[in-house]
């Protein structure tokens, strides 16, 4: 393996360099608003006279956590097997350069005698696999490698050593085996309640939304954090989620009520915030009823954070596992993202399958 | 169709299912191959009469001659418009009238006139997010875009 390649750190995401008008949902206002009210932030002291960056903080003295900021990155959540850590130098330019070129590629002028694209494929995302589903006009999902301590990584997930996620349970397996027989009484496309959440816009794609918060691969990979003494605001850009973080050690919420963002709770360690979420909603994508996420946020530079997380459900994964996400100062504003709104797809899928079960009969008759 | 307890529950256990397979980062919002026919490719050439700039996908309307002298309107999906706001391209940038040649696949029900935008390009093939006199590639910021001009490089 070669050398190691450190960094000047460098924020993602402005690429537009362009600022927006922030659209919030009127509840999101609310939120905002009346937490706003309790943020005081202490002046403005990023400073120190030693020139030295010294974090900044809110008027009750915790580091101040508040911005927009967003996760986007080249780097998977799961390692290649046999792949280091830590990324060297020929590596980091092979994976980000590699990209560029392909967006570079992807940028320049198609045919304009093209014909239509190749029927069938094998890609069951976007069929031909030659291409995205669109074409890198709509696609944003960053530049660079994950940067965590200097270090350029080459995956997200760093716990266990291996950078991969533990095998299941054998009770889990079993879950599953149960969940997939149950399934199979219905059809794919027989209900929209049966559609994956991300397709109804219930919430975030993957596990954008969180917890764990972890970058979707496309797009979007954007955050807003509001803090007060006695709360912690997080807003996700997918699918315009937020979640409320409480302060301090309060009665936690019975297992039966599962919020799509779970039940957060958070205390400072020193200057670090560590939350505690439980009572994760069945349909979220890391989900269990014994499951605990564990984050810690830092703010380790003006313009970053870093995001660290571990899973703990020893009825679901062999052992804890989790990892560590650079969290980079997006200079762009949040925008809205009113799913439900356009959603054609979901009626698009399912007149799609009325339609296919027509022509089936159609064929029999 | 009437919805169930069964589904209900269905969906339920679809969720645990969902966690248990997750291994790598969400790659859409959607699963493409339930929304488009693999084996129903086409290419459209059309003027924009509509766009609307919405969440989770753009959709741009453009009319179409038919080969029997009849015009209609196609509904072609994009991607977020989220990432073109940010990149500086507003609805206005793709005005009314414009020519547009698309590839994708048509919508799995034939009856409806839609498809993806797999590529969506000018007629001479130019993508619609302007090109720069950087790299080319999207968000290079090599150039101020507020002076590049034309459709689709506001």
């Amino acid at each position: 393996m070669g050398s190691t390649v450190r960094y000047p750190r460098k924020s993602v995401g402005s690429e537009g360099g362009r600022k927006m008008i922030v659209r919030h949902s009127a509840l999101f206002l609310v939120l905002c608003l009346g937490i706003a009210a309790e943020a005081l932030v202490a002046p403005a002291s990023a400073q120190a006279q030693s020139g030295q960056w010294v974090v900044r903080r809110t008027a009750d003295g915790h580091p101040d956590l508040q911005g927009n900021w967003s996760n986007a990155t080249l780097t998977p959540l799961q390692r290649p097997r046999g792949q280091a850590l830590v990324l060297s130098a020929e590596e980091v330019a092979r994976i980000e350069q590699g990209r560029e070129s392909v967006v570079i590629e992807r940028a320049g002028a198609s045919d304009p005698d093209r014909e239509a694209p190749p029927a069938g494929g094998t890609n069951p995302i976007c069929i031909d696999g030659a291409m995205t589903c669109y074409n890198d006009v709509f696609i944003d999902p960053g530049t660079r490698v994950a940067i965590v301590n200097g270090e350029p990584r080459s995956s997200l997930v760093t716990m266990p050593a291996n950078g991969r996620v533990p095998p299941l349970t054998a009770e889990a397996r079993q879950r599953r085996e149960e969940s997939q027989e149950f399934n199979g009484q219905f059809g794919l496309y027989d209900h929209p309640e049966v559609r994956p959440v991300a397709e109804r816009c219930f919430v975030s794609f993957g596990s954008n939304a969180g917890p764990p918060m972890l970058p979707n691969g496309w797009y979007n990979n954007n955050y807003t954090i509001v803090q007060t003494a006695g709360h912690v605001l997080i807003m996700a850009e997918m699918v315009h989620d937020a979640r409320i973080i409480r302060i301090g050690d309060g009665p936690r919420l019975p297992s039966h009520m599962r919020p799509w963002l779970g039940d957060s709770w958070g205390h400072w360690e020193g200057d670090v915030l560590v939350v505690e979420t439980t009572n994760l909603h069945p349909l979220q994508s890391y989900t269990s009823k014994s499951m605990k996420v564990i984050e810690r946020f830092s703010r380790v530079a003006e313009d970053a954070l870093l995001y660290e997380f571990t899973i703990d459900d020893p009825t679901t994964y062999t052992e804890p596992w989790g990892g560590q996400v650079p969290m980079n100062a997006l200079e762009d504003e949040l925008y809205e993202y009113a799913c439900h709104e356009g959603n054609y797809a979901l009626s698009n899928i399912l007149q799609g399958a009325r339609y296919e079960e027509r022509v089936d009969a159609q064929d029999l008759n | 169709m009437k919805m169930s307890t069964r589904v209900i529950y269905a969906t339920l256990a679809a969720g645990a299912v969902a966690v248990l397979l997750y291994a790598v980062p969400a790659v859409a919002h959607h699963a493409f191959g339930a929304e488009f026919d693999p084996d129903a490719p086409i290419r459209l050439q059309g003027t924009v009469v509509r766009v609307e700039w919405v969440n989770p996908h753009s959709w741009i309307h453009i009319e179409v001659d038919n080969d029997d002298g009849t015009r209609q309107v196609w509904m072609v999906e994009g991607g977020t418009p989220n990432v073109l706001q940010r990149r500086g391209l507003r609805r206005e940038c793709l005005p009314i009238g414009t020519e547009l040649i698309v590839d994708g696949y048509q919508a799995k029900d034939h009856s409806l006139p839609r498809a993806n935008g797999r590529d969506v390009t000018f007629t001479d093939g130019t993508k619609f997010f302007l090109g720069s006199s950087g790299t080319g590639a999207p968000g290079d910021g090599a150039e101020d875009r507020s002076r590049t001009g034309g459709p689709g490089r506001c």
